[in-house]
């Protein structure tokens, strides 16, 4: 009985996800062909460049890992029915209050095993608490949390900037505002090409499903988002809920934003935390749509939209189609989900 | 027969697995007060939805005057002259009274001839006696006022058959007489009524005609000599052993019970501040004690809501001492209180009392969240215990769910309150406080509810029973304290209880 309705869930939602993409894909098909490139050719570049080669595979990865981050960003403060549209501002300060601790600290020679966690805390922590201010302006003057979050947003980028070109960390030798290289006691290395931060992120999707679905916490965040006056009557703390959902979706944040400098770059890089050009921000807003706030369900979407975005880019390379038809298409894919499972779902968004 | 001005022939409607409708057959002549009679879940919002279009019938037959008609959306009930008035206001809270009515059924695209709907609306109202503030905007009006703008509305509309859907839920006793007496000048004008309810003692009050529906078919339909309560209660009961009183309530029996020395809940002096969300308090003093059921009796809108709440939430509170067992509450968050062993259901069950997205499972776990008991290592919620003791409240209260995982949205009003009132059991209780915990229930429920109260008054727990309904208080509790504009107006015994003098207290009479 039990197991028939968990059949029954998963089919229901490979049907709702595999009807979206089928849709999608035709669509971008017709303005694929519309261009005057060749269908068959566009789409299978699209969808198995990830899977044909090693450097395809560890890019996919590569792009995974921070969408992920990205995607918990908005998910978190979403499932007690705000929005944070700040992920990409805690993205860039958990990655430039990274690097500047870290280079600040390099002439300590700390070893790795001190560095390396410290920095990723320090990243949290830069991430979480920026996002808190979002938190605390809702909980405190009722601020919306869109405008602020969009606000700070840009307080972000001028830090980035900030940082970035300071003659304490700036790399002399670079004309675009980038900083030193960070000791290599602070960074992380590849495993047969594939950046060491994914072992991080396995454990970090198992500690946020922990917390989310079994603990006491979870259960107030779930509660919140579900009925607020009902659990304001029933003595849940909704300053505090609030509060702590958004630190820790920017905490998460932060942590991509922290693993982007010291697994990826090894420095911070002004315009850092993006693919294709695009803001990961906002692809985790998309990701996050997509499987309707459910935090198991991130990781794997995150990863095929991870694997558009690598198609993408060969597209670009090798048949010099603009990337932007593959926004396109993810677009077009998170509105089919929407439209389609509040027609034949049980809502969502 | 010319006089038949709505005929429904073997509809049937099912949702899912549910038979909503079976082969119902239902016959309204023109110029009754027609009552549709039935218990929660019997059938009849959506008998009454289907003939204004909101549903779709699986199977049968509309004839409005002989002709047969099919409605598929409202505009053709609209058409067809029928209007209907939901048991939940469908009125834009932002627009006033005016601009309400207006909103669908006047004007061009962009022409608003104000002036004159405004004269057809003062004329209609005037005409059967439905008077309101036309210019105020609609969040400030009561429900009952409420009611009149749509019901206008729907006579604006040129409606001649007009269905009120639990139009007294939020009515209270004046209001509800006001009602009658537009109803009689309905008919006079040549309006057709038919008025939906589980309430016998309304049918008795308001209709010539009454259908009894029960699970989803037609019963019966009494009229002229042959209605009565008895004859009514069998039909919408059948099976079910339920004696009924005079005021169609359920007699419940409250056997001697023995009050402890000490109270379980003594306030003293206690004020409350007046916000938009509570009326303030003055000076409330009063004490339960255990084995007791205190009733507070007012009329919406005087304080008794917070009174309820500032029991379970004593920051509420800006003066004046509340003491559980003999220990201050003053300065205790909610929870404090709870795990005093004070537990609350309130008066809204929807938006106050339920995580309506959640499980039944969930929804039990709720105020109890951090009691060791559910918690391991005080991090971990142990859902399993969680599990049992959800499973424990299905059983105890009679909870129609298949089971704990079921999302708590797709259980009727009865059993989501039956849940609301189980989750007060989960751990030990010394006193619970319950706001309006029958409204909206037919009379087995309610019976049930009363019945628990009593229980737990039995085992030596105090109860706090704020009610609209004084028939209800005075069924069930030891005194009944009367509440007028945020005053105590006076604690009656049972021996004492007097429904015309209270009721006049309860108006702010003496």
């Amino acid at each position: 009985m039990k197991d028939n309705k968990l059949i029954n869930q998963i089919l229901r939602g490979l049907l709702i996800y595999g009807s979206a993409v089928v849709l999608a894909l035709g669509v971008t098909s017709i303005f694929v062909a519309c261009l005057g490139y060749d269908v068959s050719d566009a789409l299978s570049t699209l969808l198995t460049t990830s899977f044909k080669s090693s450097f395809g595979f560890s890019e996919t990865i590569k792009k995974t890992i921070p969408l992920l981050f990205a995607t918990y960003a908005f998910t978190i403060p979403f499932m007690i029915k705000f929005f944070n549209i700040g992920g990409w501002g805690q993205m860039l300060m958990g990655g430039c209050v990274t690097a500047a601790v870290g280079l600040s600290l390099a002439s300590l020679g700390l070893p790795p095993v001190v560095m390396v966690p410290l920095l990723l805390v320090v990243g949290m922590l830069a991430g979480g608490c920026f996002a808190l201010l979002a938190g605390f302006a809702k909980a405190k003057y009722d601020v919306n949390p869109i405008i602020s979050t969009i606000m700070l947003n840009f307080v972000a980028y001028q830090f980035v900037n900030f940082i970035a070109t300071s003659s304490l960390y700036k790399d002399p030798l670079e004309g675009h505002p980038i900083t030193r290289y960070l000791p290599s006691s602070a960074t992380l290395g590849f495993m047969g090409g594939v950046p060491v931060s994914i072992f991080l992120s396995l454990i970090v999707i198992v500690l946020v499903y922990l917390m989310m679905k079994k603990t006491k916490l979870g259960f107030e965040i779930t509660a919140v988002g579900y009925n607020l006056k009902a659990s304001k009557t029933y003595g849940i703390d909704f300053s505090k809920t609030i509060m702590l959902a958004f630190f820790i979706g920017g905490a998460l944040a932060g942590l991509g934003g922290c693993l982007e400098v010291l697994n990826i770059h090894g420095r911070l890089i002004e315009g850092f935390a993006k693919t294709s050009g695009a803001q990961y921000g906002i692809f985790g807003i998309l990701t996050s749509l997509v499987v309707a706030g459910n935090p198991l369900a991130a990781p794997i979407a995150a990863f095929f939209m991870s694997v558009l975005l690598v198609g993408a880019d060969s597209l670009q390379r090798t048949m010099q189609i603009p990337v932007e038809v593959v926004f396109l298409s993810q677009a077009i894919i998170v509105m089919f989900v929407v439209i389609i499972r509040k027609r034949f779902g049980k809502g969502g968004i | 027969m010319s006089n038949e001005l709505l005929r429904c022939e073997n509809i049937c409607k099912t949702f899912g697995s549910v038979k909503a409708l079976d082969d119902v057959n239902f016959v309204v002549q023109k110029g009754e007060i027609h009552g549709l009679l039935g218990e929660n879940g019997a059938g009849k919002s959506t008998l009454m939805n289907i003939l204004y279009g909101l549903y779709n019938p699986d199977k049968g037959k509309v004839f409005l005057s002989g002709k047969a008609i099919t409605i598929s959306s409202p505009l053709d009930s609209i058409k067809n002259k029928i209007g209907m008035v939901h048991q939940v206001s469908t009125l834009v809270p932002e627009f006033t009274a005016l601009e309400n009515i207006m909103l669908g059924s006047e004007g061009g695209s962009f022409s608003l001839p104000e002036a004159k709907v405004k004269k057809k609306i003062l004329e209609l109202s005037e005409e059967f006696g439905l008077a309101f503030p036309i210019d105020e905007k609609v969040k400030n009006l009561s429900a009952g006022v409420k009611q009149k703008i749509e019901i206008i509305r729907s006579l604006y509309g040129g409606a001649n058959l007009l269905i009120l859907d639990e139009p007294t839920t939020s009515l209270v006793e004046s209001e509800f007489h006001q009602l009658l007496k537009s109803l009689k000048i309905f008919v006079e004008k040549g309006v057709t009524v038919i008025f939906i309810t589980h309430k016998i003692k309304e049918v008795m009050e308001a209709c010539n005609a009454v259908t009894v529906m029960r699970k989803g078919k037609i019963q019966s339909t009494v009229k002229g000599e042959d209605l009565g309560v008895e004859s009514l209660v069998k039909l919408m009961f059948m099976e079910q052993d339920i004696e009924v009183n005079e005021s169609a309530l359920p007699k419940v029996t409250v056997p001697e019970s023995k009050v402890s020395s000490e109270p379980v809940l003594e306030l003293k002096g206690v004020c409350v501040p007046g916000t938009a969300e509570h009326h303030s308090l003055e000076d409330i003093s009063f004490k339960i004690y255990g084995g007791e059921i205190l009733g507070v009796a007012a009329v919406s809108g005087n304080g008794e809501k917070s009174i309820a709440e500032c029991v379970v939430n004593p920051s509420i509170v800006d003066k004046g001492e509340m003491l559980v067992d003999g220990e201050s509450i003053c300065d205790d968050s909610i929870l404090d209180v709870f795990d005093k062993g004070v537990f609350y259901t309130p008066e809204d069950r929807i938006h106050e009392g339920i995580l309506n997205e959640g499980s039944v499972k969930e929804n039990v776990l709720l105020g109890h969240h951090r009691r060791d008991k559910f918690l391991k290592n005080n991090l971990f919620v142990k859902w399993d215990e969680v599990s049992l003791a959800a499973k424990k409240v299905i059983k105890e209260f009679n909870v129609a769910t298949p089971d704990e995982n079921l999302s708590i949205r797709r259980l009727s009003g009865g059993n989501i309150q039956k849940t609301i009132m189980g989750r007060a059991f989960v751990s030990p209780l010394k006193l619970l406080v319950t706001h309006n915990p029958t409204s909206g229930l037919d009379i087995s429920t309610v019976e049930f509810i009363f019945n628990k109260l009593v229980e737990l008054r039995s085992q030596g727990s105090g109860v706090l029973f704020v009610n609209e309904d004084l028939d209800e208080l005075m069924i069930v509790c030891d005194r009944i304290a009367v509440l007028h504009d945020g005053k105590l107006k006076g604690i009656f015994k049972r021996s004492e209880f007097d429904k015309y003098k209270i009721g006049l207290l309860m108006i702010g009479e003496s």
